[in-house]
C-alpha cells in the first residue's frame, strides 16, 4: 500500500497541473498553520468583530503600495507612541512633564483625521491638566486640546487612576474644542475668518498641516513637525501610562482597510484555515459516508440496496442551493450546521457512481474466491471491494472539496455566515453590501474572490492531475 | 414497458421528492418553532383587520375587546396553533403547495400587494426570462465549440478548453458578475450596475425593450460564462464516446465523409446525453441565479430570496424555497421526458 501511495503521487506530481496543486495546496497549509498558530481562538468574536480595536486605522483605506502608481502621494498612516516622559521640568508640586514626537510629513495631502489616545493615568492628591501642542515647520505653534483629569469622588482613596480600563480617547477633527482653536489660530496667524461649522466639514487637519492658499483651500506645508504632551503633574508619585498619537492616511499596510477601519490583510490570513477546514472536513465526511453507502448498497443488494438508492434519488433531486439557504436561514448561521447540510446532500452523487463500480467489482473473481474462502461480508467490503475503489475515492474527495468552499464563499456572500468565523465570503459580503463595488473597493471586493477561487482552483488542479491515475485510458491520448 | 407508464413512473417518483422536501421544509418550520410564530402573525393580521371593520359597528370598547377575544380563539382553533405543530403538517403542505402564505413582514410587490403568492409571481417571469436565456445561448455555443473540439482531440485548443472548463468549477458565477461590475460599469461606464430598467424607464416598446437588453446583458454573459464551458466539455466527451464506438469504425471503413459521419452517426447517437446535461443546467441555473441576481440586483426571485434574508421574512422564504424547488424538479421530469423521446433504448 505504502508503496502503491508513493507511485501515485509521482505520477500525481508528473503532471504539470498536479505539481502546480501540489505546490498551492502546500502554500495555503503552511499560511494555515501560521495562523492557526498566532492568532487567538476567539478572534472572530473578540477581535474582528470589534470595531473599538480598529478605530485608530483610516476607513476604506487603499493598501499603501497604491502611491508607486498614482502621481500624488497619498497619505500613509502614522503612529506616534511612548510610555516614557521626553523631558521633565521642574515647577510647582514635580512641575511639567513632557511627551515630545518629532516627525516628519511629507505626503501631499493632510492626514484624514488626528487622534490621541491616552491611558492610566494616576495621581495622588490634585487631578493632572494635559496640554496638547502641535509645532509646525513654519514656526506657528497651535495649542489644540487641553484635558483636564476628572476629580477625586468622595469616597474614593488615594491613588486615583483615571482610563485604565478605557483609555481617553480623542479625534481631533470632530472635537468643539479643537475646533475652536484651531479657529482662533486662523485668525491671529493668517487673518482668516472660518466658522466652526466650516472646520467641522472640511476636518482640522486640513487646516492644522496646512498653509492657507489665495482660493481659499489649504496646501500640504512639508517638513519637520512636533507635537507636544505638556503634563502638568502635582506629586512625585503621579504618572502617565501612555500617550500615542494616530495620523490617519487614506493609504493602508499592505491589503487596505473596510469601512470599519479593519486591517483587510488579517481577516482575509485568517480565511486560509476556515476554508481549508470547512473543504476538507465536509469533503471527508461526505465521502465516507457515500462510500459507505455505495458499497453496501452495491455490494448486499436486495431491499437494502433499493432503499439507499431511493434515498440517494430524492436527496440528488432537491436543489441544494435554496434549501441550503432555507437550513442556514432557520437554524441561524453556525458552521458546522453549514457542514453537516453539504453532506447531508452531497453524499447520493458518490453513493450511486461507487454502487455501480461496486456491482462490477462483486463479479469479479477476487470477490468471488474470497466468499468461497469463507470471508465474512465485511471484510470482503473492506479488505477487498474498498482498496478496488480508493483511488477513485480519494479523486472524488478531492473534488468535492471546492465544491463544499464555494458553497459556503455563496451562503457567506447573501449574509449567513458564521458571525464567530470571519471568511472571504464574509469579507466580501460585507464590501458588497456597503456597496463597495459602486464606489470602487476593489482592494475590498477582489482579493477575498481571488483567495476564493485560487484554493477553489488548487483542488480541481490536484483532481486534473489525478485524472490519468483514476482512468488509465486518458494516458494514450496524451 | 409503455413509454406512458414510465412516464408516469417518474413522474410519481419526482412529485414524492417534491413532498419530500416540502416535508423537510415544514418539519424544520416546525421542530424549530418558526412555523408557529408564522401561523401567529397570520391569526394577529386577521385580528386587526377584524377589529378595524367591528370597530364601525361595535361602539362598546368591552364589548368589542370580548368579541375579538372570541373571534381570536376561534381563529387559533381553526389553524390548530392550540395543538403540536405536527398535526397541522397537512393542512400546512397545502398552504405552501398554493403559496398561500400569507403576507409578507416587509416585502411588497411592484404594485403595491403585501401576499406572498403576488410578490413571488411577480418576481418569477423576472427569473424565467434571465435563466432562458442564458441557456438558450450557452447551450448553442457550448454544442458549437464541444464538436469542434471532439474532431481536434489533443490539439492545443482542446486542451486549452478543457483546461478552462475546469477552471470555470473554481469560478463562483457571483464573483465573476461582481469582477464585470467593476470593470464594465464602474471602470468603463458601458452597462448598468444593476437593475432591470432605467428609472425612469423610458417610453415606447422598442426603446423599453432594449433597455431591459442593455441592462440583461451583464448577468446573462456571467450565467452563460459559468456555464458554458462545462458545456461544452461534456458535449466533447460524449462526442467523444460515441466517436469510439464499433458503428462509427463501420462507417469510417465504408469511406463516408467525416462531416456525415460526425451530424448522422455520432451526434444522433450522442445527442440524449447532452440534452440531459442541457436541462439539468436548465435545473442548476435556477439556483445559480439567486446569487447572480442578487449581484446584478435583478428583481427576481433570486434577488428576493436576498431581500427576504436581510428582512428576516419567512413567508418569503418558505415560498421561495418551494418554489426553487419546484423549478427543478420540473426540469428533472421535462429531463426525464426528453430522455424517453429521444433514446429508445430506455422504452425497453
Amino acid at each position: 500500500m505504502g508503496e502503491r501511495t508513493r507511485s501515485t503521487f509521482k505520477e500525481l506530481l508528473s503532471t504539470g497541473s498536479g505539481k502546480a496543486g501540489v505546490i498551492f495546496i502546500s502554500v495555503l497549509f503552511i499560511i494555515s498553520l501560521g495562523v492557526v498558530i498566532t492568532y487567538p481562538p476567539d478572534f472572530g468574536l473578540k477581535y474582528w468583530s470589534n470595531p473599538v480595536l480598529w478605530a485608530d486605522n483610516p476607513r476604506a483605506a487603499p493598501p499603501a503600495w497604491t502611491n508607486l502608481f498614482t502621481s500624488d502621494d497619498k497619505a500613509e498612516t502614522i503612529i506616534l507612541e511612548t510610555s516614557v516622559p521626553s523631558e521633565r521640568i521642574p515647577g510647582i508640586g514635580t512641575g511639567i512633564v513632557l511627551y515630545t514626537f518629532d516627525f516628519n510629513y511629507n505626503s501631499d495631502e493632510a492626514p484624514t483625521f488626528t487622534s490621541m489616545t491616552i491611558e492610566n493615568i494616576r495621581y495622588n492628591n490634585r487631578p493632572p491638566v494635559l496640554t496638547v501642542n502641535i509645532e509646525r515647520p513654519d514656526g506657528n505653534k497651535i495649542e489644540l486640546f487641553k484635558l483636564i483629569v476628572r476629580g477625586p469622588l468622595p469616597d474614593e482613596e488615594a491613588p486615583f487612576i483615571r482610563f485604565g480600563e478605557t483609555p481617553f480617547r480623542i479625534q481631533f477633527s470632530g472635537d468643539t474644542s479643537v475646533v475652536g482653536s484651531v479657529s482662533n489660530f486662523l485668525k491671529q496667524k493668517f487673518n482668516i475668518s472660518m466658522s466652526n461649522q466650516d472646520l467641522l466639514l472640511s476636518g482640522v487637519d486640513t487646516v492644522v498641516f496646512g498653509i492657507p492658499q489665495d482660493d481659499e483651500k489649504f496646501e500640504v506645508l512639508k517638513g519637520s513637525y512636533k507635537l507636544q504632551v505638556e503634563a502638568f503633574l502635582y506629586d512625585d508619585d503621579d504618572s502617565i501610562g501612555k500617550v500615542k498619537f494616530v495620523l490617519g492616511g487614506s493609504v493602508f499596510g499592505f491589503m487596505g482597510t473596510d469601512t470599519l477601519g479593519r486591517d483587510l490583510s488579517i481577516g482575509l490570513l485568517f480565511g486560509f484555515p476556515v476554508a481549508l477546514f470547512i473543504g476538507l472536513v465536509a469533503s471527508s465526511i461526505t465521502t465516507v459516508i457515500g462510500t459507505s453507502l455505495g458499497i453496501i448498497s452495491g455490494y448486499m443488494g436486495g431491499k437494502t440496496d433499493t432503499s439507499i438508492q431511493r434515498a440517494a434519488d430524492i436527496f440528488t433531486n432537491i436543489p441544494l442551493l435554496p434549501i441550503l439557504i432555507f437550513l442556514a436561514f432557520i437554524m441561524r448561521p453556525n458552521l458546522l450546521i453549514i457542514i453537516l447540510i453539504l453532506t447531508v446532500f452531497g453524499w447520493p452523487g458518490l453513493t450511486i457512481l461507487i454502487r455501480s463500480m461496486v456491482l462490477q467489482i462483486r463479479s469479479g473473481q477476487l470477490v468471488e474466491s474470497s466468499i468461497t474462502l469463507g470471508a465474512s461480508r465485511l471484510r470482503i467490503m473492506l479488505r477487498h471491494i474498498f482498496p478496488q475503489t480508493a483511488p477513485f475515492v480519494f479523486a472524488q474527495m478531492i473534488f468535492f472539496t471546492p465544491s463544499a468552499i464555494l458553497a459556503e464563499a455563496a451562503l457567506s456572500f447573501l449574509g449567513l455566515g458564521d458571525p464567530s468565523l470571519p471568511t472571504w465570503g464574509q469579507i466580501l459580503e460585507y464590501g458588497f453590501r456597503n456597496g463597495g463595488i459602486f464606489v470602487g473597493y476593489w482592494w475590498w471586493i477582489l482579493p477575498p474572490g481571488i483567495l476564493i477561487v485560487i484554493t477553489a482552483m488548487t483542488f480541481v488542479l490536484i483532481a486534473l492531475g489525478m485524472e490519468p491515475i483514476i482512468n488509465p485510458r486518458l494516458k494514450r491520448g496524451n | 414497458m409503455g413509454t406512458a407508464r414510465l412516464l408516469a413512473i417518474k413522474g410519481g417518483t419526482l412529485f414524492g421528492v417534491l413532498i419530500a422536501s416540502l416535508l423537510l421544509v415544514i418539519v424544520v418550520l416546525g421542530a424549530t418553532g418558526v412555523s408557529d410564530r408564522m401561523m401567529g402573525s397570520i391569526v394577529n393580521e386577521e385580528i386587526r383587520e377584524l377589529r378595524q371593520s367591528l370597530a364601525q359597528t361595535i361602539r362598546d370598547p368591552i364589548e368589542l375587546e370580548r368579541v375579538v377575544l372570541v373571534e381570536r380563539d376561534q381563529l387559533i382553533e381553526f389553524y390548530g396553533l392550540d395543538n403540536p405543530w405536527y398535526t397541522r403538517l397537512p393542512d400546512m403542505v397545502w398552504r405552501i403547495l398554493s403559496l398561500d402564505l400569507g403576507s409578507a413582514r416587509t416585502l411588497k410587490s411592484f404594485s403595491g400587494s403585501t401576499r406572498v403568492s403576488d410578490i413571488v409571481m411577480e418576481r418569477f417571469i423576472n427569473t424565467v426570462i434571465l435563466v432562458t436565456t442564458a441557456l438558450a445561448i450557452s447551450s448553442v455555443v457550448g454544442l458549437y465549440i464541444g464538436v469542434k473540439l471532439a474532431t481536434r482531440v489533443g490539439t492545443k485548443l482542446d486542451r486549452g478548453v478543457s483546461y478552462i472548463s475546469a477552471a470555470s468549477y473554481a469560478l463562483p458565477s457571483w464573483w465573476v458578475g461582481i469582477l464585470f461590475i467593476l470593470i464594465f460599469s464602474f471602470q468603463f461606464h458601458i452597462f448598468p450596475f444593476g437593475g432591470i430598467t432605467s428609472s425612469p424607464a423610458p417610453s415606447g416598446f422598442l426603446n423599453r425593450t432594449l433597455d431591459i437588453i442593455w441592462h440583461a446583458a451583464l448577468p446573462v454573459i456571467t450565467l452563460t460564462l459559468a456555464s458554458v464551458g462545462s458545456w461544452a466539455y461534456v458535449v466533447r466527451t460524449m462526442v467523444l464516446n460515441t466517436a469510439q464506438e464499433d458503428f462509427v469504425t463501420v462507417a469510417r471503413s465504408k469511406g463516408l465523409p467525416e462531416n456525415t459521419i460526425m451530424n448522422r452517426h455520432i451526434i444522433r447517437v450522442a445527442a440524449p446525453p447532452i440534452v440531459t446535461n442541457l436541462v439539468l443546467g436548465l435545473a442548476a441555473s435556477f439556483g445559480g441565479a439567486i446569487l447572480t441576481e442578487t449581484v446584478f440586483n435583478w428583481p427576481g426571485m433570486g434577488r428576493l430570496y436576498y431581500d427576504a434574508i436581510l428582512a428576516l421574512d419567512e413567508n418569503v422564504i418558505v415560498a421561495l424555497t418551494f418554489m426553487f424547488t419546484l423549478l427543478y424538479v420540473s426540469a428533472r421530469f421535462i429531463l426525464e421526458v426528453l430522455y424517453i423521446l429521444l433514446d429508445p433504448r430506455v422504452r425497453y
